[in-house]
């Protein structure tokens, strides 16, 4: 049990990262292929200005008036998306298994913090199932996966939070929070959980073609 | 071609005061000049629907209810399309055409000006007509009408009925080829770009063959191969070879009878210029997304603009390929490949002389206009400027132009100009 | 006949039963294996990075939603949002390889043709800019290749292919309307012209096919206002005359290019400097932005004047003058294909606030538009889906009739088409103008000297 343990919070996250951006790269690379070769238009019409000026229209808070139609969901989305980083990355006992193990080290937030943040994030995704079950148009859209991709956030979110709190069966939390953690990781290239890293992209085209084509605003 | 050794090279300036026109009539319409340089002319208005043309300020006798598409031919000859009581033809110099129609516009002729023809509607019935004769066939519908150089004519028409709104019946092919005024009996859903051989006897164009096969035809008979697309074909080899830019797997070819004629293929094809029935042919290409070059036997030229090429053509000896194009905004020449740098708001196609090593245009800079040679600007500043001539020799440039209502014709000495 | 409804009466939708001759016919011929070929050859050999990433990064949120003037229109019904429309046509063709039934096709033309006007306001409402319209496009793309197409549009390209005009005008049909409008117009100035294939002329002016068809009256306003201008200018009297092009919106991209490239042909070898087009939408979002590209023409490649933008430099240069600004109140509605299409709304109410003395804002507005409910081709498809559109355009008659404006001022013919249909069917008493109808009707009719 215990060189399990090891295993999977040594290794295993190497690997999970290593997976991690060989997937990416992957995925990238496969887009500026397939750019290349058919769509290589695309380059005439992207424009710095007009790109930076659409990503950073839309990381403003609610001045995309899209994002005024529905405030709730944008706003609950807009914390949950970056505790979704700042949780994981400033967490003490995170940082201190690195510390540990590389002698890296950074700011931590105070437990209680992380922990109420916690709270946040695992309401958020109560709240996107309730949406996706309960919004008509959302609802139409819904399929299993995307309660699978829902679920596979919260695992590592609630497995942590109830192996702070030692709830219950406190090593087996444990193990499923490294595990789901390291899951999510190793999805991301590979399922719309890229999304992250596409989106800045398809923004910047279409505030091209917007900006410096059409002349309007694009939010 | 047009002998130009009779004309006078010699008078250094003649002038026709065009500014008093102005009073004379009530209003004066675009002007036109002989080749010679030695008569201009204007479709001139005299009285409530009563038109005529003023030539060097003598009026035709003929006046006209409506008249339109004033020219002077290579030949010298001044042509308008006009109505009188209701019907309308040519008239040329001042005498009509025997034959009457409906209607006629898409005016041609052939370089030497011997014949003329044109579109013409008779009861609602279409065709062409050409020196005073019309076709004996007429039709529902007619489009994209060529003249040879030797007379003959040909025309896309409407061969079978079409109902509205009757797509059933577009898609089995309503159209033809007719030459002559004779309709081929193959029919296709769509045809354009009709192209004549040199000895004006057989007719290639760019046909559609269904809702997405495109292909090439050669005296009506079809490529069996098919495109995504085509552009216009033209005749090479004596006559017995047809080339067209076609479209596969989303990029352009050069084919030659069905087979791929150059190597490399392009994002997107223009016009075609040959020489030499065939021995060298270029091409206006674009090589990548937005940038366009010539291509010439499938090799490019490092030049490229972002805007568009919209004239390539040999010289009459074949050393200078001229590329009128348009760059960042700007008009430009380059000849063989080097540019000239001119930057005009708008320009002509340079008329080139026998021996290639003249090329005279004008252009339009700031609403000035001034005279082109060799890529040189010559100082004088007109109001406007017609289509110049190289003298015989090569020596001389006819100068035409307009400058403060007085109509201006010049000889310039090359020397002078360069 | 025209039916006329209050708010509260909404028509049972009955949009599953129409029948549209082309599209039904067209099923008839096809075969399973002509399907999924087609729509496997689309959705593979002529899509790139743009719909992959598309199809891969929508996170099925449903912001969307709010865009949509015809979901908004149907009590916010689900299979109308625009992610919807994906979910029912693109993502059920992927999903079953293409092998999918006649009946999912013929939702799929409905779905496509007539229930998306391809106005891209869902690509500013998406949080990733995916741009649906373009998806859509595909969607009508595969309808063409299958022979789907509705018919009346279909009829409108077969058109464009022969005549490279819109709606079968021959040739001479052409130049006889203009010389008509010519001798018409000379009511105002004595000595006006529409002069024909001016080589050299500053502005060749071009229109669609409708206005030579039905409406020639509008040549006639614009010769005036070009005369009383003092601009040098020109109309062709060949092919090429026309700036529309419907096979830009049947997904025929061929014929499209094909019509682009005719268009500004006919301007280079009249050696203007610009091309000024009228008030129309489609047009010069073909012009500008779709068929030049298809042949490769990245930007217009003569410079390419929407009349909002022509109209706007006319007044504020003092090349036309207002006698006196037009009394009704007045309204403005935003074409998309000029406004979230080219950025030209301010410049429309700079000139609205110019010409006339009482202006009312329709909300929401400029980018934020709804569609008139008659672009993208959706009018086009003619009577048969006259009655699902009429319901589809609810929302875009609440928003006019909000205002209480007597006149309504659009300026782009098929957002005219389409707002004339809603104010006739819904009973609005509203007066729908072109911004040159109000131009021509407070204008100084003098020649504008420079001097002056």
């Amino acid at each position: 049990m215990h060189s399990f343990i090891n295993f999977i919070m040594g290794p295993m996250v190497w690997i999970s990262f290593l997976i991690f951006f060989i997937g990416v790269i992957f995925r990238f690379f496969q887009v500026i292929k397939l750019v290349n070769e058919r769509e290589n238009f695309i380059y005439t019409y992207m424009s710095f200005k007009y790109s930076f000026r659409s990503i950073f229209a839309w990381l403003i808070p609610f001045l995309p008036v899209s994002t005024r139609k529905s405030p709730v969901f944008y706003g609950i989305s807009y914390v949950f998306h970056l505790l979704l980083f700042l949780i994981p990355i400033f967490l003490l006992s995170h940082v201190a298994l690195l510390e540990e193990s590389m002698q890296w080290s950074w700011f931590t937030m105070n437990d209680a913090v992380a922990d109420i943040l916690t709270l946040i994030v695992i309401f958020s995704l109560l709240f996107f199932i309730i949406r996706r079950i309960v919004v008509p148009e959302v609802n139409f859209l819904t399929k299993l996966s995307d309660f699978g991709f829902i679920l596979i956030v919260a695992l590592p979110f609630v497995t942590g939070f109830l192996a702070y709190h030692q709830f219950f069966a406190y090593q087996w939390m444990v193990i499923v929070h490294v595990l789901s953690g390291e899951l999510m990781i190793i999805l991301i290239p590979f399922t719309r959980f890229f999304h992250m890293f596409m989106a800045p992209f398809t923004r910047a085209y279409t505030g091209s073609e917007f900006g410096s084509v059409r002349h309007a605003k694009d939010w | 071609m047009i002998n130009k050794k009779p004309w006078d090279w010699d008078s250094e300036k003649k002038e026709i005061p065009v500014k008093e026109w102005q009073e004379r009539f009530n209003w004066v319409e675009e002007l036109s000049v002989s080749p010679d340089g030695e008569k201009i002319a204007s479709i001139v208005n005299l009285d409530e629907a009563q038109f005529s043309a003023c030539v060097n300020g003598e009026i035709w006798e003929e006046t006209f209810e409506k008249a339109w598409g004033l020219r002077f031919l290579s030949n010298g000859n001044l042509t308008a399309l006009v109505c009188k009581d209701e019907e309308w033809t040519v008239c040329v110099n001042g005498s009509f055409w025997e034959t009457r129609f409906d209607y006629i516009w898409d005016f041609q002729f052939s370089p030497d000006g011997s014949f003329m023809g044109a579109a013409v509607q008779k009861d609602g019935q279409y065709g062409m007509a050409v020196n005073d004769r019309m076709w004996d066939e007429l039709y529902d519908n007619i489009s994209g009408v060529v003249l040879s150089c030797q007379g003959t004519s040909a025309a896309i028409v409407q061969v079978e009925p079409l109902g509205q709104g009757d797509i059933e019946g577009f898609s089995r092919g309503i159209f033809s080829i007719a030459v002559d005024g004779i309709a081929q009996p193959e029919k296709f859903m769509n045809i354009w770009d009709l192209s004549f051989d040199s000895k004006g006897k057989q007719v290639a164009s760019s046909i559609r063959k269904n809702r997405i096969d495109y292909s090439i035809s050669k005296n009506s008979q079809a490529w069996e191969k098919n495109f995504q697309f085509a552009w216009k074909p033209e005749f090479i080899n004596k006559d017995t070879s047809v080339i067209a830019p076609v479209r596969q797997g989303g990029k352009w070819f050069l084919f030659k009878d069905e087979a791929p004629f150059w190597d490399k293929s392009y994002e997107q094809f223009g016009q075609l210029a040959i020489h030499g029935d065939g021995k060298k042919i270029a091409a206006i290409v674009s090589d990548r997304y937005g940038k366009w070059t010539v291509s010439e036997n499938d090799r490019t030229w490092a030049l490229h603009c972002d805007s568009m090429i919209s004239t390539l053509f040999y010289s009459d000896n074949g050393d200078s390929l001229v590329a009128v194009f348009k760059d960042q905004g700007f008009w430009d020449i380059a000849v063989n490949g080097k540019p000239w740098n001119l930057k005009a708001d708008k320009l002509w196609n340079p008329i080139v002389s026998s021996n290639s090593e003249i090329l005279a245009t004008r252009m339009e800079k700031e609403g000035i206009f001034y005279l082109v040679v060799n890529g040189k600007v010559y100082q004088e500043r007109f109001d406007m400027i017609f289509e110049p001539q190289i003298s015989p020799d090569n020596d001389k440039i006819l100068l035409k132009a307009m400058k403060n209502g007085i109509y201006l014709r010049q000889i310039l000495t090359l020397d002078k100009v360069l | 006949m025209q039916e006329t409804l209050t708010t509260n009466e909404k028509p049972e939708s009955n949009k599953k039963d129409v029948i549209d001759e082309g599209v039904e016919k067209g099923l008839a011929r096809l075969t399973p294996e002509k399907i999924s070929t087609v729509i496997n050859q689309v959705l593979t050999k002529e899509t790139g990075a743009r719909f992959k990433v598309y199809v891969e990064t929508c996170m099925r949120c449903g912001l969307c939603a709010d865009a949509c003037s015809i979901f908004l229109s149907n009590d916010r019904d689900p299979k109308l949002s625009p992610a919807g429309k994906v979910k029912q046509t693109i993502l059920e063709m992927i999903n079953k390889k293409g092998k999918v039934s006649k009946q999912l096709l013929k939702d799929v033309v409905r779905i496509a043709h007539t229930e998306c006007n391809v106005c891209k306001k869902c690509s500013m409402y998406c949080p990733f800019g995916i741009d649906i319209a373009y998806m859509m496009t595909l969607v009508r793309r595969i309808c063409h290749k299958l022979e789907i197409t509705p018919l009346y549009i279909q009829d409108t390209v077969n058109s464009h292919s022969a005549t490279m005009n819109q709606m079968w005008v021959k040739e001479d049909e052409w130049i006889d309307t203009l010389q008509w409008q010519e001798e018409d117009a000379r009511e105002e100035f004595e000595n006006l012209r529409i002069p024909l294939d001016k080589d050299g002329a500053d502005i060749m002016y071009s229109v669609i096919a409708p206005e030579p068809k039905f409406q020639a009256g509008l040549i006639y306003q614009t010769a005036v206002i070009m005369h009383a201008a003092g601009l040098d200018w020109t109309m062709p009297s060949t092919p090429g005359w026309d700036n529309s092009n419907m096979a830009m919106f049947t997904g025929d991209f061929e014929i499209s290019g094909r019509i682009a490239r005719a268009h500004y042909e006919t301007a280079t070898k009249l050696h203007v400097k610009k091309i000024v087009m009228g008030e129309c939408g489609h047009a010069f979002r073909s012009v500008y932005d779709v068929g030049n590209r298809w042949v490769g023409w990245a930007m217009p490649p003569v410079d390419l004047v929407h009349a909002i933008d022509f109209y706007h430099d006319l007044l504020t240069s003092g090349r036309i003058k207002v006698k006196e600004q037009y009394k009704k109140t007045v309204t403005l509605h935003d074409p998309c294909n000029v406004s979230r299409g080219r950025g030209l709304h301010n410049k429309a109410r700079e000139i609205v606030n110019i010409l006339c003395e009482s202006f009312i804002e329709m909300t929401p507005n400029r980018e934020h538009n709804y569609c008139c409910g008659a672009g993208g081709g959706v009018i086009n498809c003619g009577p048969p889906w006259k009655g699902s559109r009429m319901i589809n355009n609810r929302e875009k008659k609440e928003q006019l009739e909000r205002t209480g404006a007597q006149v309504l001022i659009a300026p782009c013919h098929n957002c005219h088409s389409g707002l004339e249909d809603i104010v006739h069917h819904y009973g609005l008493k509203m007066e729908i103008k072109f911004l040159g109808d109000i131009i021509f009707e407070v204008m100084e009719k003098t020649i504008y000297q420079k001097d002056s």
